[in-house]
């Protein structure tokens, strides 16, 4: 091996870090194993409470639709985590010389705020997210949760067939002149790498002001929003993919990272729920029932479907678009402006709404546990995964429901 | 080398970059070559992935000024 360029240790860390995206499963384990200790600092991960902090404080700027008292963006640990999320993606995406602003035909961009505004609509009345309402939520051993689950697949497939059809109907949408600006090629453009390292410690200072400032919690969601970011660039994880690569390429590398992604989170919430770790003072029963909503069974399955539809065509979930637009996907920042804006919105108007028309029974609190003990809670979680593993495993070797 | 079709999803994020290059593909004889432009960095992953499945040939992959793939596909 003469011909090969010789680099030092933190070289080949750097290479291993960097030349190339990890696997899904990689970067879905460690997004767990975070989350597991977001809920160990304050709570679980939310990826739609984020945007709705960032909506409120839009409009209070303007004083508009009564937003006056919403709590500043820095103050909000929602908040500061989506936007580390985004930081933390942009280090990741300058260190591996990844970064571009990439601007799609203009159909696009409208897809994006539509996409956006779809899943503000779907977490506001779901009462949750590709996040917080699946990848923590089911762990969380939430009724409501498998259902918003449900209606997160059911979404995914009408607007995989949205897309489909749109190719075929108006390929219009996705044509025209799509332009790429400030990209980097092996040889030029190293200046990505010194912004990175800069960025690295900007993200190190802002965390660092917030535990100086005595406020913890928000310093460790800065920190971990910044893992969070870099984690999801490097790896691609998106909630999205998983759910809807069966149906079309047929790959299943996103669903059984998610899967693998959910394991570590199960195992860990079951862990602090039963051992009451970390409440401080709170009560254990308040501990157990974190991330389950009054969204059992329809409002859950509601708000899943229209999320599913909204994150298939924006080409992003939650936490997807918050890294892509780090990464700078500008189809992303409109959908992101989307689920920022419509938030406040469908919580205002929409949901109340919601509240009123759907009985009682079709919107309450369902612990798992309260039915089937822990261990009949989390043996239904494994089963559930067990069958979403086979089904991408089985279909991605016979291309039963793939397209291409 | 002649290139049948030149695919460009500049700008697009996923999944519209497979999604054109697997409607392109189709609209080519077996052994014609498709080039793909793209700017999204997830292709550089989905789509040797892809032709692996598929039996589609990746012939060619290079970076091109200002964050642009060039790939040339080679169809089974």
């Amino acid at each position: 091996m003469s011909g090969e360029k010789k680099t030092g240790v933190f070289g080949e860390l750097y290479r291993l870090l960097f030349a190339k995206n990890w696997p899904v499963w990689v970067g879905a384990i460690l997004a767990g194993m975070i989350n597991v200790m977001m809920f160990a600092v304050a709570t679980p991960w939310s990826g739609s409470a984020g945007y709705g902090s960032w909506g409120k404080n839009f409009y209070k700027v303007f004083n508009a639709l009564g937003f006056d008292s919403a709590a500043a963006l820095t103050d909000n640990k929602w908040a500061m985590l989506s936007i580390m999320i985004v930081l933390g993606s942009f280090v990741a995406a300058l260190l591996s010389k990844n970064f571009a602003i990439r601007i799609p035909p203009v159909g696009e961009l409208f897809k994006g705020l539509l996409g956006g505004a779809l899943m503000a609509v779907g977490a506001t009345v779901g009462i949750g997210c590709s996040i917080g309402g699946f990848f923590s939520g089911v762990p969380a051993l939430s009724g409501g949760a498998i259902m918003l689950t449900i209606g997160l697949f059911l979404g995914t497939i009408v607007a995989v067939k949205y897309l489909f059809w749109e190719m075929e109907h108006l390929p219009g949408i996705s044509t025209g002149r799509g332009r790429s600006l400030l990209g980097a090629t092996e040889d030029k453009g190293n200046w990505q790498k010194v912004l990175g390292f800069i960025m690295l410690v900007v993200v190190a200072v802002v965390a660092y002001n917030y535990f100086k400032a005595g406020q913890p919690v928000i310093g460790w969601f800065v920190v971990m929003g910044g893992f969070l970011g870099f984690i999801s660039q490097r790896s691609i994880f998106c909630i999205v993919r998983a759910f809807r690569e069966p149906f079309m390429s047929g790959d299943a590398d996103g669903a059984k990272g998610i899967i693998a992604g959910i394991l570590v989170v199960l195992f860990g919430f079951v862990v602090i729920k039963t051992m009451n770790i970390g409440t401080g003072e709170a009560l254990m029963r308040a501990r157990e029932m974190k991330m389950v909503h009054n969204n059992f069974w329809l409002r859950g399955l509601l708000g899943g479907f229209v999320f599913g539809i909204g994150m298939t065509i924006a080409g992003g979930c939650a936490v997807g678009t918050l890294w892509r637009m780090g990464e700078g996907q500008v189809k992303l920042w409109f959908s992101a402006l989307g689920f920022m804006l419509v938030s406040p919105i469908s919580s205002k108007f929409v949901v109340p709404w919601v509240e009123d028309v759907l009985p009682f029974q079709m919107q309450f609190k369902n612990y798992l546990p309260d039915y089937l003990g822990y261990p009949g809670a989390v043996g239904l979680v494994l089963l559930i995964l067990a069958v979403w593993y086979w089904f991408a495993v089985w279909n991605e070797r016979t291309g039963k429901f793939s397209q291409f | 080398m002649e290139i049948k079709v030149t695919v460009d999803t500049k700008g697009l994020s996923c999944p519209m970059p497979m999604m054109k290059l697997a409607k392109a593909v189709k609209g080519v004889n077996s052994g014609d070559y498709i080039e793909m432009l793209g700017t999204d960095p997830g292709t550089k992953s989905d789509l040797p992935k892809w032709c692996d499945k598929t039996g589609n040939v990746l012939v060619e992959q290079t970076d091109e000024p200002d964050g642009v793939f060039r790939f040339i596909i080679q169809k089974k």
